[in-house]
């Protein structure tokens, strides 16, 4: 049974499972439409330094991704849009979708003209506020699609128009407006993905009150060449190199407080993020407080290879106390050292949270209706027929087993095409 | 760990302590938060997580003389930081009831004042032990004229049974504190560095200001709630001498004018029970969780004294009140309440009194207590 050439499956969130899902399915021979919240594709780990456990950059497979996606006429993608609303059934969904005004179109050359005369600076929300850009601006180095945007919280608008006098190409266009678009699609994938847990919620693990915890994502940040230091791993408050360093596990995971489960990623990130620190300072020292190591399957194997480093050290015990030394910004961090059956207060330059993955529904809901189970992730069990969700949307995973996952929910977004189901 | 260690899992005990308390011990993962934001656990072998493992494997014969389940002082920091729920804070609450119910003879009075499933029949006896003593002597019905209690339960008769059986009670309760302190020093090591009366009078002169208590500081008016409870029975303790003074030497018998200062000192120490035992709850009732914890050891108690605290004033209003129908049962009622408080005291939440005194001398007799 061949799939007509006019069925459309209907992606919501271009991250990596996203991305995947319309590909897999577009390469099968329907159209595919990604509609994606921010202003590039690439979600989360778009924000990566590497990949555990091979620690190879994931940018060369996102780019990889990102030229499947532009020589395939079947795909399209909005970005800065929201589905607003979802109707009819498997088969004959109609979508509307929201889209933003980017303010730039697709004359854009990235030359970067417009954001010399800019005057207005924002917080960077993609280095999680680490440093700023200005109100025009590319989402990062190698956003795709590489066209600036802007922020239209901060732009002072028409009042001001100094990018739009520097652009030579008579790409910025600040009376753009937001558009609805509805789209005709034959079945649905959820890859609405995770946002990073709140860390100012574990109050006694001081984020934001003290300067020198950050949380691993941020420290992805830090890490990357494209980051706010670019790739330099020094503390916030001082801008001194770190060479002492903890990593806090189980910062909001497995707690009923907080995340009701185990995130799945953070230990391989981690240990991943020492690899980082003790690849870049090498006299550094790291210490990883923790409840218990999960490194399931071939995982063992980085595990075993982190653990043979003699300057990084794992202490058994969950740390619950953090504070900071006002002279010298270092984090004091109490835990019990299970093993020794003491409580210990270590000095530390940085702290790293491994905060967990918390999903799109929990943090800021999820368009149509779909059931989700108690901590936010969507179940199979309670879609509709033709719709169907993956990756962090349904549980916490990490990129690897994002991607199977979405590969099986292409073939069944096909299944649904050929059968009409 | 080098040396080989048999451990001996007592299952009874576990389902034990899950019952008089210390339900949710399974949930416990081990992560050990607890021990760092309790503010009395110190540095060297922290408490309560290894309590929780100690407890979730039933060692039974380590936990009854394990000195740390009384430094805890129930803040309940360790149950709000849980990350699966596990309440450390009751579950040594339950641990405590287990010791006393363990050292406290005789064995079966333990058994009945502890377990929560009895407080029926510990609350019978002394009801019963009235009635058949006031059928016997011709006094169970409602006397004529003013409502004066003694027309109705001599003072003699009262003077002499609990004389009697407090006396009995306290006899027991010092066994069963040399008991637990035989067993604690035994299993914990006698390198003392200070000399036993010397710790226990600081103990004391700590506790009067309720000076540990004031380290919770998340839960602040547990301290003030203990307070009240405290000095409301001190007073009333002080109440029922002066009274017995007043009694024998200036035959002065009841009912006293209200204008009386004796009389005045006796409803002050009955309001500060009555609040503190109020704030007791509300503090608990805040506290998430609480419908877990209403069958425990020290819910029951609460209640008790809750109800000790409003018969009696019920006691004084309705007598004030001259409804001598009513008058005369609750007064009955109200000597039940009395007799479960201070006969059972050995076996009973407050006997915890004696037991964390000693424990506490013994943390500073060995150098662990932190200040």
């Amino acid at each position: 049974m061949a799939i007509a050439p006019d069925k459309t499956v209907l992606v919501i969130g271009g991250g990596i499972s996203g991305i995947t899902a319309a590909l897999e399915t577009a390469e099968a021979g329907t159209k595919a439409v990604i509609v994606e919240r921010n202003p590039y594709l690439g979600g989360r780990v778009a924000q990566l330094y590497r990949y555990f456990p091979k620690l190879c950059p994931p940018y060369c497979g996102l780019e990889l991704n990102f030229r499947r996606i532009k020589e395939n006429p079947s795909i399209s993608y909005y970005t800065m849009a929201e589905v607003e609303d979802i109707s009819g059934s498997a088969g004959d969904f109609t979508v509307r979708v929201r889209q933003k005004a980017r303010y730039v179109n697709e004359k854009c050359t990235a030359c970067g003209a417009c954001v010399e005369a800019c005057p207005v600076e924002r917080p960077n929300d993609f280095n999680f506020g680490m440093d700023t850009t200005k109100a025009i601006y590319l989402p990062h180095d190698l956003a795709f699609p590489m066209r600036y945007v802007v922020d239209s919280n901060h732009c002072k608008g028409k009042s001001c128009g100094k990018c739009v006098e520097a652009c030579k190409y008579g790409a910025i266009d600040l009376d753009m407006q937001d558009k609805t678009v509805e789209i005709k699609a034959g079945a649905i994938v959820y890859a609405t993905g995770w946002n990073p847990y709140d860390a100012t919620r574990m109050d006694n693990l001081s984020f934001g009150r003290v300067k020198n915890v950050i949380t691993n994502m941020m420290m992805e940040r830090l890490s990357a060449q494209n980051g706010p230091t670019g790739g330099k791993i020094i503390r916030p408050s001082d801008g001194k190199e770190v060479q002492n360093i903890a990593f806090v596990q189980c910062a909001g995971s497995r707690d009923e407080n907080h995340l009701n489960y185990c995130s799945a990623i953070c230990c391989m990130a981690s240990m991943k993020q020492a690899t980082y620190i003790r690849e870049k300072n090498p006299d550094s020292r790291v210490t990883i407080f923790y409840i218990d190591l999960r490194t399931p399957g071939k995982y063992e194997d980085f595990y075993r290879k982190v653990q043979a480093d003699e300057n990084i050290r794992f202490v058994k015990g969950k740390v619950a106390k953090i504070e900071e030394d006002p002279e010298t910004g270092n984090v004091l961090v109490t835990a019990e050292d299970v093993a020794n059956l003491k409580k210990i207060t270590e000095e530390f330059e940085m702290v790293v949270l491994a905060t967990g993955m918390e999903p799109q529904a929990r943090s800021q809901g999820l368009p149509g209706n779909v059931n989700t189970e108690e901590n936010g992730f969507i179940m199979a069990d309670g879609l509709p027929s033709g719709i169907f969700a993956t990756g962090v949307a349904t549980r916490p995973l990490d990129v690897n087993t994002s991607n199977q996952d979405a590969t099986a929910k292409a073939i069944k977004c096909l299944q649904t095409l050929v059968g009409g189901r | 760990m080098s040396e080989e260690r048999v451990l001996s899992p007592d299952i009874q005990f576990i389902k034990e302590l899950r019952a008089v308390g210390g339900e949710t011990v399974k949930k416990c993962y081990q992560c050990a938060t607890c021990g760092v934001v309790c503010p009395m656990a110190g540095d060297e072998r922290p408490f309560p997580r290894k309590e929780m493992i100690m407890g979730q494997l039933g060692l039974k014969d380590q936990l009854i003389v394990d000195p740390d389940i009384w430094y805890c002082h129930n803040c309940n920091d360790c149950s709000k930081y849980c990350p699966r729920g596990a309440r450390p804070g009751d579950v040594l609450g339950a641990l405590r009831a287990k010791s006393i119910q363990e050292f406290a003879i005789p064995k079966f009075m333990g058994q009945i004042v502890t377990n929560p499933k009895m407080t029926i029949v510990a609350l019978a006896i002394p009801l019963v032990i009235f009635l058949v003593l006031l059928g016997l002597t011709g006094h169970l019905r409602i006397p004529e004229g003013e409502i004066v209690y003694s027309k109705f339960f001599p003072i003699p008769y009262i003077e002499i049974l609990f004389m009697s059986l407090v006396g009995l009670a306290g006899i027991a309760y010092i066994v069963s504190l040399k008991r637990f302190w035989d067993g604690i020093t035994a299993a914990n090591g006698k390198n003392y560095i200070k000399r036993f009366d010397d710790a226990l009078l600081e103990t004391i002169l700590e506790f009067l200001p309720h000076r540990k208590f004031t380290k919770c500081e998340t839960n602040a008016d547990r301290k003030n709630a203990h307070f009240l409870v405290f000095y409301g029975f001190v007073g009333l303790f002080i109440t029922t001498l002066w009274i017995t003074f007043y009694y024998y030497v200036f035959k002065i018998h009841s009912p006293i004018a209200l204008s009386d200062p004796m009389k005045w000192f006796a409803n002050i120490s009955a309001l500060s029970l009555l609040v503190g035992i109020l704030m007791v709850i509300s503090n608990r009732a805040k506290d998430k969780g609480v419908n877990s914890k209403t069958s425990s050891f020290d819910m029951t108690f609460i209640v008790i004294v809750l109800l000790l605290a409003i018969t009696g004033i019920l006691t004084e209003l309705i007598r004030l009140m001259g409804i001598a129908g009513l008058a005369y049962p609750m007064y009955l009622i109200h000597l039940t309440f009395v007799f479960y408080t201070i006969v059972y005291f050995p076996y009973s939440k407050l006997a915890h009194m004696g037991y964390r005194a000693l424990a506490i001398t013994y943390a500073k007799m060995t150098g662990r207590d932190i200040e």
